[in-house]
């Protein structure tokens, strides 16, 4: 197989593609254009035909699948090798991985067993004399590192939100899937107590996220947070410094550290806007701010703001977005 | 046990916000390094300063262990180690080395370097990321050298009898307790909680101990190895189109904000 710009997929079972795989096919389209090579696709998990045909629609030109239930729950000494092996397959230069909770456990390690190197949080991708530079958040979000790579294997980059639209779909473009070795590892790392499964709607697919700050003064008025959330149909979220107070819980907190949400809506209310939020947060459609200074930095993101005491302000938009009949889904 | 900690010292992150969060944050003549005219202190990074306290809770709890603070950096990058020892850290050694900088790939090598040269390291600690670049490639990149165990996301460490550990680990639905074989590389991240103060007595042993010093271009034989080069730091521009909701009171400006959303289709009307 020639070279091949690479978008590794971790998928759940059953699972379509999510928008930040869409995200990635849509950046490997742009640079396998550049490079002038095609773009390969690798799923990997169990049950991944769904995905697997989404991505051929999407402009997979191979597509590459691990299909096993060993590869469920991830385990990134499971999901390594299966990796390692696509990116060898597809003799990927450019290897892209949509955002997502387990980078830090796969990405690095990925790339030094290939002799490459990764950079994460990446949000462009600039294809230069043969190779690529990336520019990725640094210091929280307050400024971008460009990279340029040194190793001679393969670049392993980690897409932030938004790097690229999805592509379109077209329907009844099929690929057959080529599979991967699947090969046995003896494991070194075992779950002894798993975590509460996830149950349901998680903050990341949220379409309105209310999120709440220290700006609240005390941890019994997170509640306003909740009613607002649930009164728009949406999700709490919270800052970071309310989370490390126990205000909210840690599965709340937006932020580099955190989740990254994209939703429609994003209320910022009583949060200073510190980079390491924004973050988390920055690629919202819409940001409303609600903050008593108005020289807070939150503004300067904000498309709307409100300047006011959120403890008044809450129980108005509470009280408006209960009359307003459904919420939007 | 012989645990090894990975500490890096970082421009503080709370005085980088400081300049951010006004917009005056600006990247220096080399292109590389921000202009704060030197009032911004570099700290050791936050998370490694937890991995160093998951360090001392293991012992704290009971295990037999010896802890060794490393550090990979240019003459002044020791600084750190120092606060490390006066934390409870037995020894701290010095990697000199001028070109790691934002490079966890060579700091990696390196470290494994180090590790194989001590002989007898059977975990070693790391912070989950720099608070600077935010790339934590060290973890992932350190346990491929080594041929070790890697446990991401770590919010506590202890020992399970003589060859593995158990780590209490945060993942996004709450916490798991894994269970790693050793040698392993652990990464500890904030949820592990507050990191001690070094005591007064750590303070002296402090000024007593300096860190031993080894040169990277010794551990690494000839080697040149490299994953990145950060080539220039830019500061992005911030969209500044708020528009500011004004009213009577509180109820009018809440009224003012729902009709916009509304207006734009982000509500159901
Ligand atoms: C390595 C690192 C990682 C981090 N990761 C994250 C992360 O993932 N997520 C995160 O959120 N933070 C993160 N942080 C912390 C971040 O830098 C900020 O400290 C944090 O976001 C501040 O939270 P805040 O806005 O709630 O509090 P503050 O900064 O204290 O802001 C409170 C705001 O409320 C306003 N206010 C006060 N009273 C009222 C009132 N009555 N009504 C309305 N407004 C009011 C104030 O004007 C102020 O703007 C990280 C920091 C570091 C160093």
């Amino acid at each position: 197989m020639p070279e091949h710009v690479l978008v590794l997929i971790n998928v759940s079972p059953g699972a379509t593609l999510r928008d930040a795989d869409r995200e990635a096919l849509g950046a490997a389209r742009a640079l396998a254009a550049a490079r002038g090579v095609p773009v390969a696709c690798a799923l990997i998990g169990h049950e991944v035909a769904a995905a697997a045909a989404e991505a051929a629609e999407r402009g997979a030109d191979r597509v590459l699948t691990a299909d096993a239930p060993s590869l469920v729950p991830f385990a990134g000494e499971r999901f390594l090798p299966v990796a390692a092996d696509a990116i060898r397959v597809a003799e990927a230069r450019i290897v892209l991985v949509p955002r997502g909770p387990d980078l830090l456990e796969f990405v690095p390690r990925l790339a030094a067993r290939l002799d490459g190197a990764s950079v994460i949080g990446v949000v462009a991708v600039r294809a230069e004399e043969g190779d690529v530079t990336a520019v990725a958040t640094a210091f929280g979000g307050a400024a971008h590192a460009v990279y340029r790579f040194r190793a001679p294997g393969p670049r392993v980059l980690a897409l932030a939100p938004a790097v690229a639209e999805a592509p379109e779909r077209v329907a009844g473009r099929t690929v057959t899937p080529e599979p991967l070795t699947v090969s046995d590892v003896l494991p070194r790392v075992e779950v002894v107590t798993p975590a509460a499964p996830l149950e349901g709607p998680r903050l990341e697919d949220a379409r309105v996220v209310v999120s709440g700050g220290r700006g609240l003064g005390a941890a019994d008025r997170y509640a306003l947070i909740r009613e607002l959330a649930a009164a728009l149909g949406g999700m709490a979220g919270a800052s970071r410094a309310i989370v490390d107070d126990a205000w909210a819980s840690p599965a709340q907190q937006v932020g580099l550290t955190g989740k990254i949400v994209t939703p429609d809506l994003y209320f910022a209310i009583g949060i200073s806007g510190a980079s390491q939020h924004m973050a988390g947060c920055s690629n919202a459609r819409c940001l409303v701010a609600v903050n008593t200074d108005p020289q807070a930095p939150i503004f300067r993101y904000a498309h709307y703001g409100i300047v006011g005491d959120c403890l008044e302000v809450l129980p108005e938009l509470i009280r408006i977005a209960g009359q307003s009949g459904e919420p939007k889904a | 046990m012989h645990i090894v900690v990975c500490a890096k010292r970082v421009l503080d992150p709370d005085g980088v916000n400081g300049y951010a969060l006004w917009g005056r944050l600006k990247v220096d003549d080399s292109g590389r390094a921000f202009d704060t005219g030197g009032t911004v202190a570099q700290i050791i990074n936050a998370y490694d300063e937890q991995a160093l306290e998951a360090a001392l809770r293991m012992r704290d709890a009971g295990a037999e262990c010896r802890i060794t603070v490393v550090t990979v950096g240019g003459e002044d990058a020791g600084d750190v180690l120092k606060r490390c020892v006066a934390m409870g850290a037995d020894h701290a050694i010095h990697v000199v080395d001028s070109e790691a900088r934002a490079d966890g790939f060579r700091v990696a090598a390196i470290v494994a370097a180090l590790v194989r040269d001590l002989g007898d390291v059977d975990l070693v600690l790391c912070g989950r990321q720099g608070s600077d670049y935010d790339q934590g490639t060290l973890p992932g990149a350190l346990a491929e050298a080594l041929d070790a165990a890697l446990v991401t996301m770590a919010a506590g460490v202890a020992v399970d009898g003589d060859t593995a550990i158990q780590v209490r680990r945060a993942v996004p639905n709450g916490e798991e307790v894994v269970r790693a074989q050793l040698p392993a590389v652990v990464s500890v991240s904030n949820e592990l909680g507050q990191a001690r103060y070094p005591s007064s007595r750590g303070m002296l042993a402090a000024r007593r101990t300096p860190p031993e010093r080894r040169a990277a271009s010794d551990l690494l034989a000839g080697r040149e190895p490299g994953g990145v080069e950060l080539v220039q730091l830019v500061v992005p521009d911030v969209q500044g189109h708020c528009e500011i909701v004004d009213g009577a009171d509180a109820a009018a400006k809440a009224a003012g904000l729902m009709a916009r959303l509304r207006e734009r289709g982000l509500l159901h009307a």
